[in-house]
């Protein structure tokens, strides 16, 4: 019993995507540009040659944000989506119907349909690929250069990920919708 | 359906509410148009079935060689994970690392040995045995060097850069004994290696782990990733403990994390530095004692510089980067020395003048004392190996390279487009009628297509090692295919730095295919060449004949190693272990099978900090400063800061002075190059008015051509398009993902338009690799756009490096 989450030392990002080569790797993920559990969000620059805003540039990597109410979960008419023990949402692939609600309800856009399932699926912190084998790190964050992800329990005092949130400053995404989010952008 | 804004946003914090979309942004480049040819390549979900292997490798999916933990599920590889314990790669894998398994599993692999029948270039092979492939090629090499008299240099050879290449290319030039090859280095970072190397008395490392100030021109760290430099640099930079100033042209990935990005003229860095080095002079903000003790023809340099009054202003004309900016960054990279870097940079094939503004970058870094200090340029530690010796054959009648008069020097790796113009422009001293090359793809990689093929097309016999079928294997008559790195063991190697390390690439899965790796087919060409190779040295060189004479023939066969096999027969496995455990012992080899990594004291030294980060060695274990010297201990007031530390210490640098270089006189007497760094305005044509200078480069989800039809690679990026600045694209009318033609004078190309703000108005840019014209490349096929059949073919006349910034090129909607 654990309750995962992820902290995001997102300046570290330099978009360079070896995070969601890893997750496709890991997960079996079909390939195709809207299939992607997770993704690095990019803002376009500022300004106009050469007075461009370096500080309006930056890269927001993202993935699901494994909301502990999470809109997509409670819409889910055949409990396709749940919670498991540790606090993860996942899918559950004999129950999804493709209604496809979860989609519409998750205010991140971090649900797409996997053809090959037929599912509506997403990000499952690798609980069923890496977890379930022993493995404490997510494929994102083992394989990332410069080391933005910091996966762990945050019941747990001592792991990592609780005291980094105690020690630092931290935003989440839309937190006004009441999605309690369990990622967590360092700033 | 053609999307431009990706349904996936930046999400801002909820702070800040507004969602910008990321048209124009990169994301918007990621389409996969041909999404279902593409999703073809399912990849396969982890499971958990039966026996699991964790076993170590080395990447191969671009130079750097990260360390990888293979995960193999029955003999299946399921997955590439990071190897934590090699201290270059630093528990990393990018994603063309990730996309390893691709390579492997790739349908379009060449998977058997295969002979020419069409026309050559025609595409038509048919399948042969290892033994008729060594045969074919015999007999074409007996026929050639008899009519060539023995003269071995008529087969000419290239390779890229990789683990195995000194196997191939010991072969190809100690056993076969030709000169002439030509490699990566001239294409890549040749002037960049012999300006500092020269100066400082090797390249050395940049320690961006410490350093706080750096200044990084025209190297792109985020999306040429390099390590350990990729990793270091970007968790320190934003306010974070290093100041990044970057001079680029473009706005890249790296300028998005820097504080300062300075566009600058492409061609004109070398003004830039001079005005830094000028204003450090002319105010006296560098470190005096440094350069008294450390800096030879020191004074004469300070005249040099002042004297040609190579100021700001005059700088800001040339480089278009404003005086101010320079003497700001100036001020500042001497207020931060010793811990300031002008980074060296790796692909420095830019302009003619590209050696002198690596020896400049070099001196102005010494200006500020960060040379073999923490947080400077370091040059660590490298960990002996054993060694493997084989004996040479020395053969009388091999003439010198080609190419060798064409720059003022040309080393043994050559000058790649010198030399196969030499080939082709009819000015080669002797025919070149043989070509072997091996993991290099000079169609797509050596500037000017059309002239490396019509080299190709004057051979009478090619021969390429590969694992894909490039546009050069396209061009061969003997195709060998070798192993992908994941289905062999390579030459074992060692790593300096500052943090020194031998590390392993070991087999992972058995060979999926009829392929080898280079040692066995080196062992295989050997087994079958030596004897007639042999009758024909007989025949034509005296030297021979007089040692056969007195010592018979066996013994000289034997001895002199006209048995061109004899230092391939024993595994790669057995030559290893002998490398590691003659110097290190057996229990070294046992880590290093075990764990793909191994230094002295590794157990004691390496540990885990936190979910992320590891210590490879204490800090006070690290080799940051390891030239030696005399202690002068005298007090010393300096404008610098650490004067206590840097001041005292006179050190014997690897320089012919012992010092750092200042000048080479000895260069100017001998070769005519420039003593000291200088600008010469002959060397630089500004680009023309309503005109585009072209520059190139790579990409953080695609090496070069190797990894072009890599599909989980393709569907992070597509295929390259032409970033034109956005206001003059408008006025041509041409917007995002319109088709164009770049014309330069020796070709055009079609590409898609990115209009974009990140480029200037007289400068195009498109990722170098794509483009493949083999038909044999199910993805790579007519993909993007190949940068070589448009840049020309210029190289700088000091060590005959490409000068692949120097085309001016026309633009147009078609």
């Amino acid at each position: 019993m654990a309750r995962y989450g992820m902290a995001l030392d997102y300046k570290n990002c330099i978009n360079c995507k070896a995070c969601e080569s890893a997750c496709k790797e890991e997960n079996g993920i079909l390939l195709g540009a809207d299939s992607h559990r997770i993704w690095v969000g990019v803002r376009g620059i500022e300004g106009v040659f050469p007075n461009l805003s370096i500080g309006s540039s930056s890269y927001q990597p993202s993935q699901c944000q494994q909301c502990d109410n999470a809109p997509c979960q409670s819409v889910c008419p055949t409990n396709a989506t749940y919670y498991d023990d540790n606090g993860v949402v996942r899918v559950n692939p004999d129950q999804c119907i493709l209604c496809t609600y979860c989609m519409q309800a998750c205010p991140y856009d971090a649900r797409y349909i996997d053809d090959r399932t037929m599912t509506v699926d997403k990000c499952n912190f690798c609980s069923d690929t890496r977890m379930i084998q022993g493995e404490t790190t997510t494929a994102c964050q083992a394989t990332c250069p410069t080391k933005v992800r910091i996966f762990g329990d945050l019941d747990d005092p001592q792991s990592e990920i609780s005291k980094v949130l105690r020690d630092r400053e931290y935003y989440k995404l839309k937190e006004h919708l009441g999605t309690q989010p369990k990622l967590f952008y360092l700033t | 359906m053609k999307t431009e804004i990706s349904r996936r946003r930046f999400l801002q914090g909820s702070a800040a509410l507004t969602v910008v979309g990321v048209s124009g942004a990169a994301s918007a480049l990621i389409k996969i148009e041909e999404k279902s040819e593409i999703a073809n390549f399912a990849l396969t979900k982890t499971q958990i079935t039966g026996k699991l292997q964790k076993i170590p490798t080395l990447c191969e999916m671009c130079v750097n060689k990260c360390a990888a933990m293979a995960r193999v599920e029955d003999g299946k590889l399921t997955k590439l994970n990071p190897n934590p314990l090699f201290p270059k790669s630093r528990n990393m894998l990018c994603a063309r690392g990730n996309a390893g398994i691709q390579a492997l599993e790739d349908p379009d692999r060449l998977k058997y040995p295969l002979i020419r029948v069409g026309e050559r270039g025609e595409g038509k092979f048919k399948r042969v045995t290892w033994d008729e492939a060594y045969e074919h090629i015999k007999d074409k090499m007996v026929k050639i060097l008899d009519e060539e008299k023995d003269n071995r240099s008529t087969i000419g050879f290239c390779a890229g850069e990789g683990m195995a290449e000194h196997t191939y290319a010991s072969f190809m030039k100690d056993k076969i004994g030709s000169f002439n090859f030509v490699n990566h280095s001239s294409i890549c970072l040749a002037t960049t290696i012999a300006g500092y190397t020269l100066t400082l008395g090797g390249y050395g490392q940049a320690d961006l782990d410490n350093a706080e100030y750096v200044i990084m021109a025209g190297a792109n760290r985020a999306e040429a990733i390099v390590t350990p430099d990729t990793m270091d640099l970007f968790k320190r930079t934003k306010g974070r403990g290093t100041r990044l100033v970057v001079i680029d042209p473009r706005f890249t990935n790296t300028a998005a994390h820097a504080d300062t990005w300075l566009p600058i003229e492409v061609g004109t860095d070398l003004a830039f530095v001079l005005a830094l080095t000028y204003v450090a002079f002319m105010e006296g903000h560098y470190n005096k004692r440094f350069a008294q003790e450390n800096m030879s023809d020191f004074e004469a340099y300070k005249k040099h510089i002042i004297n040609n009054k190579y100021t700001p202003e005059w700088a800001e004309s040339i480089t278009g980067i404003k005086a101010e900016e320079i003497r700001k960054i100036s001020r500042d990279f001497m207020a931060h020395a010793p811990r300031s870097i002008y980074y060296q940079g790796r692909r420095t094939a830019w302009s003619h003048q590209d050696y002198q503004l690596r020896r400049a970058q070099a001196i102005f870094t010494a200006l500020g004392g960060g040379i073999d200090k923490k947080g400077g340029i370091v040059f660590g530690k490298k960990l002996p190996l054993g060694e493997h010796n084989i004996p040479s054959p020395s053969y009388d009648n091999a003439k010198e390279r080609i190419e060798k008069d064409k720059a003022a020097v040309v080393g043994s790796s050559g000058s790649w487009i010198a030399w196969r113009n030499t080939v082709i422009d009819g000015t080669a001293p002797y025919q070149i009628r043989a070509f072997f090359a091996y993991k290099q793809n000079p169609m797509l990689s050596v500037p000017n297509t059309k002239k490396t093929k019509q080299m190709l097309e004057k051979m009478d016999l090619v021969v390429v090692i590969d694992t894909m079928p490039s546009d050069t294997v396209m061009m061969a008559d003997v195709i060998l295919p070798e192993s992908v790195y994941l289905e062999r063991e390579d030459p074992v190697k060692t790593f300096g730095g500052s943090e020194p390390s031998i590390a392993l690439r070991k087999q992972v899965v058995e060979a999926k295919h009829d392929t080898k790796p280079v040692i066995e087919i080196m062992r295989g060409l050997g087994e079958k060449l030596s004897k007639p190779l042999f009758e024909i040295s007989k025949k034509y060189d005296e030297s021979l004949q007089g040692e056969i004479a007195d010592r018979g023939e066996a013994v000289v066969y034997k001895e002199e190693g006209y048995d061109l096999a004899d230092g391939y027969r024993h595994s790669q496995t057995a030559i290893n272990h002998h490398m590691v455990a003659s110097v290190y012992g057996e229990e070294a080899w046992d880590m290093l099978q075990e764990k793909g990594v191994f230094y002295p004291d590794m157990d004691k030294f390496f540990k885990k900090r936190s979910v992320n980060e590891y210590q490879y060695y204490p800090e006070h274990e690290k080799s940051y400063s390891v030239i030696t010297g005399d202690l002068i201990n005298e007090p010393y007031h300096d404008t610098c800061v650490d004067t206590e530390e840097i001041a005292v210490l006179k050190k014997d640098f690897r320089t012919a002075t012992k010092k750092v270089a200042c000048a080479l006189y000895n260069l100017k007497e001998k070769k005519g190059i420039d003593a000291m760094p200088a600008w010469r305005n002959e060397l630089y044509k500004p680009t023309p008015e309503g005109r585009f200078r072209f520059i190139t480069g790579r990409h953080g989800q695609f090496t070069q051509s190797g990894s072009s039809n890599n599909a989980l690679l393709l569907d992070l990026l597509s295929e390259n398009h032409l970033w034109i600045n956005k206001r003059v694209a408008d006025e041509k009318g041409i917007g995002l993902d319109d088709m164009v033609e770049v014309k330069s004078s020796i070709g055009a190309i079609h590409i898609k338009a990115y209009p974009t703000e990140k480029i200037g108005s007289n400068v195009v840019f498109f990722a170098h690799g794509f483009g493949a014209e083999s038909s044999e490349l199910t993805l790579a096929h007519h993909r993007g756009a190949n940068d070589n059949l448009i840049i020309e073919d210029h190289y700088e006349k000091a060590f005959g490096s490409a000068a692949m910034h120097e085309t001016i090129v026309d633009i147009r909607r078609v």
